[in-house]
């Protein structure tokens, strides 16, 4: 029987409200004091997110940042850092206790369990996409979609990104993904691992369409009757609070 | 001197040891990388440990070992034995 999930749909906020609301959340979450939830979201302006254990200095380049006008921040979540591009992708969340039934305590587990939205998604539009582990998504071998997951507050946190389109210059030019110059070479080879929907399906798929698979593939993969829903005034106060951690150069320079 | 290795665990995550010793002791150490760990802040109390250790493999190792086992870390991406390969690595750096 379907279970109940309060459905958040896509908004656009800044690097640090958006990171702040998904933490506001999952404390609301593992306190009981919110439902299952499953939000979709967008980043104006582009921000590059790191990994929990990520140093800025190995992974962004700030000069590059600053001239693109993009914001930097540090999720509480491990894993890669992500060029959160307000042109290119659509950001979701899924947050449940972390005694749900449904979630494994062999992280590749609950990353597979939570990532078949995406993949469920990516079929609606016909795409056929793969879980790789540990936390990725692929099509014919190529990332299409991160994931990362932590576990605090007593609940879960899944979050992830799916890839509408992609700019290799900017996307090179913020994240060191080698020591060596940007080179128009590298880019190619970078660029030949991953792929997005519109260069899949090869038209302009807009950001609605896909946000209308990614509910659908979530229903269907999570068996989940969605519920429109909006932030409880307490998980309100929380991103309050919890934005002014990410904004923080503390937070975002701690490693 | 910082010394620093970086290590791509087979079929893993990305794993970074930063160190710097004085007088044969650790005096800064900071792990970095895209590999997950739950709770997360087990990293920070790991590289607290590791500070004022012999700066020599089997102190350090045997710190790692026991800190892992001793708070049954969840690690993703690396084990505890990739953290020991890479802080030998960056003491030989």
């Amino acid at each position: 029987m379907p279970q109940d999930f309060r459905f958040i749909d896509l908004k656009v906020n800044d690097a640090y409200t958006n990171m702040a609301v998904d933490e506001a959340i999952t404390k609301a979450r593992g306190e009981g004091r919110t439902p299952d939830t499953l939000r979709l979201y967008m980043w104006r302006p582009s921000a590059v997110t790191l990994g929990y254990f990520q140093s800025v200095e190995d992974e962004v380049n700030i000069e590059a940042l600053e001239r693109f006008g993009f914001n930097l921040n540090r999720r509480i979540s491990g894993g890669g850092a992500v060029l959160n591009s307000e042109k290119g992708e659509i950001t979701y969340s899924v947050i449940l206790r972390e005694d749900d039934p449904r979630v494994s305590t062999d992280p590749v587990e609950s990353y597979h369990l939570l990532c078949q939205g995406i993949i469920e998604a990516l079929a609606l539009l016909g795409v056929k996409a793969d879980f790789k582990p540990i936390n990725d998504i692929v099509v014919a071998g190529k990332k299409i979609s991160g994931n990362a997951q932590i576990r605090r507050y007593g609940a879960v946190l899944h979050h992830g990104t799916l890839l509408v389109d992609f700019d290799a210059r900017e996307m090179f030019g913020v994240l060191k993904i080698s020591k060596e110059k940007l080179s128009d070479k590298m880019i190619q080879q970078a660029e030949d691992r991953v792929t997005t929907i519109r260069r899949l399906l090869g038209r302009q798929v807009g950001f609605l369409e896909v946000r209308a698979a990614l509910e659908e593939g979530y229903r269907k993969a999570l068996d989940a009757n969605l519920i429109r829903g909006m932030l409880t005034p307490y998980e309100e106060e929380l991103v309050k609070q919890f934005r002014t951690r990410y904004e923080s150069r503390d937070w975002i320079y701690r490693r | 001197m910082l010394k620093k290795f970086e290590y791509k665990v087979p079929g893993g995550k990305l794993l970074r040891a930063k160190l710097e010793t004085t007088e044969g002791r650790i005096s800064f150490i900071q792990f970095t990388g895209d590999f997950f760990m739950d709770p997360e802040t087990d990293l920070e109390e790991l590289e607290a440990r590791l500070r004022e250790t012999p700066a020599e493999p089997d102190s350090m190792g045997s710190v790692v070992m026991g800190f892992f086992s001793e708070k049954r870390t969840v690690i993703a991406g690396a084990c505890a034995t990739d953290f020991v390969y890479v802080i030998n690595q960056a003491l030989k750096a």
